[in-house]
């Protein structure tokens, strides 16, 4: 602004009058010519919809959906109090599409744990001492970055998910997971009859604990904090543990108990988390060469060990580099899931494609689609630079 | 030799205990893999299925007595990635012979797998493109006239190839096309869309940076599938084709990429300069398009040229307007009970010729960074 008003000290005061107003002008005409330009779209879209019959309305959201899907859950209400439960036909539209976002955040938030995990371990292993590991993990990389994340998904589910073992002979790894071509069981939590409302009380204490333990500063906070969770969570467990462990088992038509997941999302899961660890590993091994190398150097002459000095030295700083790096990846990997439509996963995108194809009303769909998408980016990224704030806060002021 | 053999081992596999362990786990399980994957592809894998439906995987359902239009592409193309890579790497001994050798082993697998004709055509192609390379290189054409002489090639392809009309286009003609087609609009609109991002004028500021976020934070996929569905209602009384409709939504989404790209670019060129061109009374057109631009596409040409694999990845995307790729291809052919047992044929063949365009796509990237790098220093 102050440059502006500098340049046009330079410029007589008569013509000075006629320049702000022509920039005036031109800022006028670019709205305008924008404005017209969604103005019209929107009139000819309207008169489209209207040829056909329709006229733009959210009021079908509120309609009986008349289809179900293979998975996702609404949000109701039992006996006053909010419960989820599977999405059946008769919810309405409205509530399919909140089935299908859940499905997309279920995929979402854990890929964006995995990968991290994953990713980090590969960036690390690209920078190993042993030539062998550095250069696997290199070509690991480099394949799944050249070759397209819709194959790599059809080919985890068509190639790999769908020629598990059929459910009668389902293969039982480590003793709880189970791998069968109708899905994948892990070893869930089930609600013990035996449980009294102490013992939830207790479990709610602990986990509000170990929460604050998180957000606070100051290690003797943390550790008091700390202590008494494990205290509650103890006493919890003689008085009657409101939780007990559920292995699945097999049957001959499928498996019972446990904690499912569908063969859809064993398939995309997979496919996400490895083609995003790639692009994590990346990151990290880039946040990691720009360290100076002087601090392995100074940490070498110190005579701390690599393994040391990266866990004690590097990491740290890593982590303050890549976050947002980070971010960026995650807001990919959460557009990523859409292409679930692809295996017949029930995801957003999925889910809207059905209630348009049923209603014909694809336009209101996409602005409900984009805005969720939208809103998701600014939410991943608000959460990030939260964190970014909090981790490099104390350093640049 | 066997200590130098025996050293290198032990310094690059069992310097340390870790080291060791890691080694001792590794090598016996790659081992095995290595086995077993060579193993099946040489012995077990039934190949004539991808030899059998070549023709769909390459071009889809087009008429096979117009097949010469999508050769002529194949030629243009080798010639234009021959002249382009003359433009950056000098054509030395071992990099033609390897490219060579390349060609002979690619020519003589289309030869046993389809027909001797297909094989000596693909040979013919391959030449094509190794003259351009040495001819671009040779006679250090102008930048310019290589770049026009891409233009004329693509819109040449263009001409040439769409005849016989976009429905059947298919296979990896589509993916390769469209590739082209999308990287080379979303130039134009990506550099402005830039320039607008970083106008002093706020309203195309706030309006192009409003496109710009839009479209980097929704799916590519809600994008194509919604220009798609959109176009007939703002055209009833003409149908457009579902290629250019896909074209279109390729093109908008990519072009937010561009423009980041090409701030990032922007941003490069030194603010020093901005103010002595802006001293010497420069209009910002001239200052724009003479000074800042060819500095900063400069600077984002590496950038662009690994866009252009993000572009041909999210090719694969067209199956939900219903065009059949390089991908779709390939599921049309398992979905056809008669080869319902040759998943993994298929999938590693396809697996092998998207790794080998990306990593050519990627390499060609990493070649112009050092190359340009070289250069501005």
């Amino acid at each position: 602004m102050s440059t502006e008003i500098a340049e046009y000290h330079s410029i007589p005061p008569a013509r000075r009058g006629l320049l702000i107003a022509f920039k005036w002008l031109v800022q006028a005409a670019i709205v305008i010519a924008v404005a017209g330009l969604v103005i019209w779209l929107g009139l000819a879209v309207r008169e489209a919809l209207a040829r056909k019959g329709i006229q733009f309305s959210f009021g079908y959201l509120g309609n009986v959906a008349n289809f179900s899907l293979s998975e996702g859950v609404v949000p109701s209400f039992a006996g006053g109090w909010p419960i989820l439960e599977p999405f059946s036909p008769s919810n309405t539209n409205l509530q399919a599409l909140f089935a299908g976002l859940w499905n997309s955040l279920k995929v979402a938030l854990s890929a964006i744990v995995l990968c991290t995990m994953f990713g980090t371990l590969v960036g690390i292993g690209r920078l190993s001492t042993n030539w062998l590991v550095r250069n696997l993990c290199f070509g690991l990389v480099e394949a799944i970055r050249n070759t397209p994340l819709l194959i790599q998904i059809v080919f985890w589910y068509f190639a790999v998910v769908l020629r598990f073992p059929p459910a009668s002979a389902a293969s039982n790894w480590f003793g709880g997971l189970l791998a069968s071509r109708s899905g994948v069981f892990l070893p869930g939590l089930a609600v013990s009859e035996r449980a009294g409302a102490a013992s939830w009380g207790l479990l709610a204490a602990a986990f509000a604990l170990v929460a604050a333990c998180v957000i606070l500063r100051g290690l003797r906070l943390r550790l008091i904090f700390l202590a008494a969770a494990i205290a509650a969570l103890i006493v919890a467990a003689v008085i009657g543990f409101p939780l007990g462990l559920d292995l699945p088992v097999a049957t001959r038509f499928g498996a019972r108990g446990g904690f499912a997941i569908s063969p859809e999302m064993t398939a995309l899961l997979i496919a996400i988390v490895v083609n995003s660890s790639a692009y994590v590993a990346e990151i990290v091994r880039g946040a990691i060469e720009s360290l100076p190398k002087g601090q392995w150097e100074a940490s070498a002459s110190l005579g701390l060990s690599r393994s040391h000095t990266l866990r004690d030295i590097i990491l740290p700083q890593v982590f303050r580099i890549v976050l947002p790096s980070l971010a960026n990846r995650y807001i990919s990997l959460t557009k990523d899931t859409s292409l679930g439509i692809a295996i017949g996963f029930p995801d957003l995108f999925n889910v809207y494609g059905t209630v348009s194809n049923q209603t014909g009303r694809n336009l209101e769909g996409v602005v409900i689609v984009m805005l969720t998408y939208l809103a998701l980016s600014w939410i991943i990224s608000a959460c990030v630079n939260g964190l970014n704030a909090r981790v490099n806060g104390r350093r640049t002021r | 030799m066997t200590t130098l053999a025996l050293r290198w081992v032990h310094r690059n596999l069992f310097a340390k205990p870790f080291d060791a362990a890691l080694s001792l786990v590794v090598i016996p399980l790659l081992a095995w893999a290595v086995y077993a994957f060579g193993y099946w592809v040489l012995v077990q894998a039934h190949w004539q299925v991808v030899g059998g439906s070549f023709k769909v995987l390459m071009t889809g359902i087009y008429p096979a007595d117009q097949l010469w239009r999508a050769w002529f592409s194949v030629a243009t193309l080798c010639a234009m990635f021959g002249a382009g890579l003359g433009l950056s790497l000098r054509p030395g001994r071992s990099a033609l012979t390897s490219v060579a050798v390349l060609a002979i082993l690619i020519s003589a697998a289309v030869a046993t797998a389809i027909d001797v004709h297909s094989g000596m055509l693909t040979a013919a192609s391959a030449a094509l493109g190794i003259a351009a390379w040495i001819g671009a290189h040779r006679w250090a054409v102008d930048q310019r006239i290589v770049l026009s002489g891409l233009l004329a090639g693509v819109v040449a392809i263009f001409v040439v190839v769409s005849p016989p009309g976009f429905e059947v286009w298919g296979g990896l003609l589509l993916s390769v096309v469209l590739t082209i087609a999308v990287s080379i609009l979303t130039l134009p609109f990506g550099i402005l869309l830039a320039l607008g991002r970083q106008s002093r004028i706020t309203s195309l500021r706030v309006i192009s940076t409003a496109y710009i976020e839009t479209m980097r934070s929704v799916p590519l996929i809600l994008v194509v599938y919604w220009i798609w569905i959109i176009v007939p209602l703002l055209a009833p009384d003409t149908s457009v084709p579902g290629l250019l409709r896909g074209m279109a939504g390729f093109a908008l989404f990519f072009a937010a990429y561009v423009a980041e790209y090409v701030r990032s670019g922007l941003q490069a060129v030194p603010k020093g300069q901005i103010e002595a061109a802006k001293s010497l009374a420069m209009s910002s057109w001239t200052l724009n398009v003479d000074i800042v631009l060819p500095q900063a596409l400069r600077v984002v040409v590496p950038s662009l040229v690994g866009q252009i694999l993000d572009i041909f990845n999210g090719a694969t995307l067209v199956f939900i307007i219903g065009l059949t790729d390089f991908l779709r291809a390939g599921q049309m052919i398992l979905a056809d009970p008669q080869n319902s047992g040759r998943t993994y044929e298929i999938y590693v063949f396809l697996f092998a010729v998207y790794l080998a365009i990306g990593g050519a796509i990627t390499y060609a990237s990493r070649r112009l960074e050092a190359h340009l790098a070289r250069g501005s220093r």
